[in-house]
Formats: structure tokens, C-alpha cells, sequence
């Protein structure tokens, strides 16, 4: 036997030992796992530096040119001259996430959104809350007080109290209902879910349709490509509706006849912008409109002739929303604008993104 | 004087060498395998809703022309006449003149499909990802057109050079058989 006990040569012309043998093999194992973890751990560094290797060639690019800026800031300040109203008041609204507004005949202000509905005094105290657990999109008050209330497929009515008085939910399939409007006899409901204005009798059954594409009568159908739908009812008897699609305010009769339409598609303050304005309207007693618009947001005053008289409130007025459309997040989505006028004339506004209304009040009339 | 029968034979160390050789080579390529299995696991994307349409996209990828483009979601989109995604700001005419379009580069195609409805798709060998006709529909439309990265070219790098230049982090590792964050009822990019 050698004196060296990891000599594991077998001297010449003996046979190894079963001890010999065990040791040599495991000498060759020990070796070849060796070399092919080295081989692995080679192989795994090789892959990392090719595939880091792409950062490491990027070659420097200069920034990207104004021509590749979305820039709208010409747009986004007014003439402080065309500014006919000014704020004396906002009040918060309680809701996770107001969606409109209706003022009753008593002046008590009604804020709808997801959380129910709220209802305020003139001057914005709360009064009433009807808590909902589907978000409510829509909201009309008849003089007797009664509550229309539009939510995803159905119109919830309420007393003057608060106190449920029964669901309308037989109605077409995907309705949104966006925007109310009432007569004595009649209920017309926005639907944005299926582009047309539902009309409704006094028990809720649908005696209509308003609005759905009809060459022969020359209605080329309202463009709704979102839930930005709104219907006010006229003191001249025509029922007017939105067309945001094409931008423009577009006047019926209550059989569905197109009488006239007015509104351009401009970024101009005269106009409206983006694929879906104006948002939603009122209309003052003497038949001029206040128009709400999203993406710029404004607030505008047009006569009854559909012709640009003035601004209520700039995009300057709303700095949380001009900050999200800038910076592209998608808080710009779905952040409307809606307006109310009371009986004493004031444009009360819903700021959606604040969470408030604002009362805004005519400057000549503010300042006596 | 060392015994010669416990020296090395030229044959023995040629044997041990490519045996040797052998083994690093099988464990290099079980290595380099491997690496890859895992790595194919999951890719990179953007987060639509994180995504802040800053740019970078265009100049930080080491693609010579960027893997990300943009990407139409065809079931949101209103095809609208007027889309603030294809039109410059306040355009000459509402028609496809190049100087009413708001892509620098031509990338999106509006297509007339009856009055008043267009559609709009993307030329994905034109767009170059910067984000100009994503702001422009985030602003005013519905969120119809966003950013993705296209699979198609892009290199996987285990360190994105626009992850890292993201300002928002929108830049997310998502499984590789689900490779794109779709808006709404999203078509695969490009088709």
C-alpha cells in the first residue's frame, strides 16, 4: 500500500481496493460537479451581460421636439373681460364622487352622485341625505317636491322627505339614465347608454323615443361617446338636448321633431372642443343656455339665438382639472362639469374633481 | 525518485481535459438554458393608468424606433368625427390634410364609416411611442388610445432603459402570456 493515503494509483499488478475505487470515484464526481457548476454559473453570467448589454448600447437620444408636445395652453386662460359672473360661495357636497345637480322650484339645491343624494338650502346648508348604494347619475325635482333619481337601469323616485316611492326599472336594456327633465305629464330621460332620450309617462311606462338616427326626418342621432348626455325642457315648449358628438345643443319637440340646433366644434371660447362637449347645460328664463364643457374647462353663457355672450368661470377657475388633463393621468377622465341655474338666477356649479358647489352670481348684480 | 505509474500519460490528460471540457460546456449551456426559462416568465408593459404620456418612450428605448407604440382600444373608442387623439388643436378642416393632424409622424389612419362615425387605427411601423395622440384623447375623449409596449420588437432587456427613465413608474413586469394591459375590450396592438 502507498504511504500516501490520497495516492490513489494502485500499485502496479495489485488490484485496487474497494476503498481505492470508492475514493477515485468520488474524485471524478467531485471534479465533474465542479466544472459543471462553474460551466451553470458561467452559462447564467453570460446571459446577464447580453441582456444588459441593450442598456449598455443605448446610444444618447437629444429629448423629443415641440412638435411631439401636446400643447393646449393657449387655451386653457380667458379674457378676464368676458367674465360676467363671479364665485360668493361654495359649500362641499359630502359625496365620494358628486356626478350632477338639479335646483327645485324652491331654490333647495340637490347634489346626486355615488354615496346617494344630498340635498342643501340656497345657501348650502345641509338638509336632507338619502343615502344609495348604487351611484345615481341623474336627479329632477318636480314642484310638488317628488324626487327623480336615474340610476343604471332604472329611475328610483322619492317623496319630498326623502322616503322611497317606487323604482321605474322596466325600461330598454342598458340605460344610463345622465340627465332628467320633467313637464307635468311627462318625464324625458337621457340615456347615454343607448343614445336617446326616453319619454316617459307619469307612471313611469315609455310612450317615446327621442333622438334615435332618422334620415327621412333628418336626425342624424345623437353622438354620445361619453356618459355626458343632458336634456333640459325649454319655456318655449322644445326640449332641448345635447349632441356632444357634434357639438351642438339641438332643440325638439315633444313627438321628437328636430326644429333647430345651434354650436360649433372649435377650441375657441366660442365654441366647443374635444369629442364630447358641451357636458351638459341649463337654460336661463329668458331662453339663453349655460353650457359646461370637459377637458377645457368652462363655463359659458350663449343667448336663446345660440351666440357667445360671455364666460361664467374659465378653465383658470378649475386648477385641479387643468393640472390632470396637463399631466395626462387618467383623473382627466370622467371629470365633468355641471350646471344649475336657480330662481334668483345664479349658476350653481358642480366641480366634480373639489367635490363643492360653487354659487356664482352675476357681477353687475353682485355689485348693486 | 517519484514511481512513473503514478505520472500523468498524455492519453490520461487528454481524456481528463475534454472530459473536463465536456462538463463546462454542458453546465454553461444548462446555465444559460435555465437563465432563460426564467426570464421568460414575464415582460414588460405599461400601466395605461399610470402612464403620464411624458415622452420618454420615444428617445429612452435602445431601440433605434421604440417598442412601445400606441395602441387603440376600438370597444371604448366613440369614433368620433372630431378626435382629439388624430386632429391638431383647433385644425383647418375636419379632414385627413396633414396639417389639421396632430401625429408628427402620420402614424394614425382615420377612416370614414358613416356619418358621423371614423375609425381610427395606428400604423405601428410609423409611431415611434412618443404619447402626443394619447394626451390629446386622455384630454378630451375617453382614454381610447394608450401606450404599450409591442412585443413584437421589443428586446425584454432585464433592465428597460425606459422603466428606469419613467418619471411615474408606470413601467410594470407582467406574465409573459398575458403580455398586454388592455383598456376596455382592447384589440391586440396592431391588428
Amino acid at each position: 500500500m502507498p504511504d500516501d493515503p490520497t495516492n490513489s494509483q494502485p500499485p502496479t499488478g495489485e488490484p485496487a481496493s474497494p476503498a481505492a475505487v470508492r475514493r477515485e470515484f468520488l474524485r471524478h464526481v467531485a471534479w465533474a460537479g465542479g466544472l459543471a457548476g462553474i460551466g451553470g454559473l458561467a452559462g447564467v453570467a453570460i446571459k446577464q451581460l447580453m441582456a444588459s448589454a441593450g442598456s449598455n448600447t443605448k446610444t444618447a437620444r437629444p429629448p423629443l421636439g415641440a412638435e411631439f408636445t401636446y400643447d393646449v395652453s393657449r387655451f386653457q386662460a380667458s379674457d378676464p373681460a368676458l367674465l360676467r359672473y363671479e364665485e360668493i360661495a361654495r359649500f362641499p357636497v359630502g359625496l365620494a364622487r358628486a356626478r350632477n345637480l338639479a335646483v327645485a322650484p324652491d331654490s333647495a339645491i340637490f347634489v346626486c352622485g355615488t354615496g346617494g343624494i344630498r340635498k342643501f338650502s340656497a345657501k348650502g346648508a345641509p338638509i336632507l341625505a338619502i343615502p344609495l348604494d348604487m351611484p345615481v347619475y341623474s336627479i329632477a325635482i318636480r314642484p310638488s317636491g317628488e324626487i327623480f333619481a336615474g340610476q343604471a337601469g332604472k329611475i328610483a323616485r322619492f317623496d319630498a322627505s326623502g322616503v322611497a316611492a317606487g323604482v321605474w326599472s322596466d325600461l330598454p336594456e342598458g340605460l344610463l339614465p345622465t340627465s332628467i327633465a320633467l313637464t307635468m305629464d311627462a318625464v324625458f330621460v337621457a340615456d347615454a347608454g343607448n343614445r336617446v332620450v326616453l319619454k316617459l309617462d307619469a307612471a313611469g311606462k315609455k310612450t317615446g323615443v327621442i333622438g334615435a338616427r332618422d334620415p327621412a326626418r333628418n336626425i342624424s342621432g345623437f353622438v354620445v361617446p361619453s356618459p355626458y348626455f343632458c336634456v333640459r325642457m325649454g319655456r318655449d315648449g322644445l326640449l332641448r338636448v345635447t349632441n356632444p358628438g357634434e357639438h351642438r345643443i339641438e332643440a325638439y319637440t315633444m313627438d321628437g321633431d328636430l326644429e333647430t340646433f345651434w354650436g360649433t366644434a372649435s377650441f375657441n371660447v366660442a365654441g366647443f372642443c374635444g369629442c364630447c362637449n358641451p357636458v351638459s347645460f341649463d337654460i336661463f328664463p329668458d331662453g339663453g343656455f349655460v353650457t359646461c364643457e370637459k377637458g377645457l374647462p368652462r363655463v359659458k353663457l350663449y343667448n336663446s339665438a345660440g351666440e357667445f355672450t360671455g364666460l361664467v368661470a374659465g378653465p383658470e377657475a378649475f386648477p385641479e382639472y387643468v393640472k390632470a388633463a396637463n399631466a395626462g393621468t387618467p383623473d382627466s377622465l370622467g371629470s365633468g362639469i355641471y350646471a344649475a341655474i336657480d330662481p334668483a338666477g345664479r349658476v350653481l356649479v358642480l366641480d366634480v374633481v373639489g367635490g363643492t358647489v360653487r354659487i356664482m352670481q352675476r357681477k353687475e348684480q353682485n355689485h348693486g | 525518485m517519484a514511481d512513473p505509474s503514478s505520472h500523468l500519460s498524455r492519453r490520461d490528460l487528454l481524456r481528463s481535459g475534454l472530459r473536463g471540457a465536456g462538463l463546462l460546456s454542458i453546465g454553461a449551456a444548462t446555465g444559460f438554458l435555465s437563465g432563460r426559462e426564467a426570464k421568460a416568465d414575464s415582460v414588460w408593459q405599461i400601466n395605461p393608468d399610470l402612464c403620464i404620456q411624458c415622452g420618454r418612450c420615444a428617445t429612452e428605448c435602445v431601440l433605434e424606433v421604440s417598442a412601445v407604440k400606441c395602441t387603440h382600444s376600438f370597444g371604448m373608442c366613440g369614433y368620433c368625427k372630431l378626435c382629439t387623439g388624430y386632429f391638431a388643436p383647433e385644425p383647418v378642416n375636419l379632414d385627413e390634410g396633414a396639417e389639421n393632424q396632430l401625429c408628427p409622424t402620420g402614424a394614425l389612419k382615420r377612416e370614414f364609416i358613416e356619418d358621423p362615425y371614423y375609425e381610427y387605427s395606428i400604423i405601428r411601423e410609423l409611431c415611434v411611442g412618443c404619447g402626443k395622440c394619447v394626451k390629446g384623447c386622455n384630454m378630451f375623449g375617453n382614454g381610447s388610445l394608450y401606450l404599450q409596449v409591442g412585443h413584437d420588437r421589443c428586446l425584454n432587456c432585464n433592465i428597460c432603459s425606459i422603466s428606469t427613465a419613467c418619471p411615474a413608474q408606470a413601467f410594470v413586469r407582467v406574465p409573459a402570456d398575458k403580455p398586454y394591459l388592455l383598456r376596455g375590450k382592447g384589440k391586440t396592438p396592431g391588428k
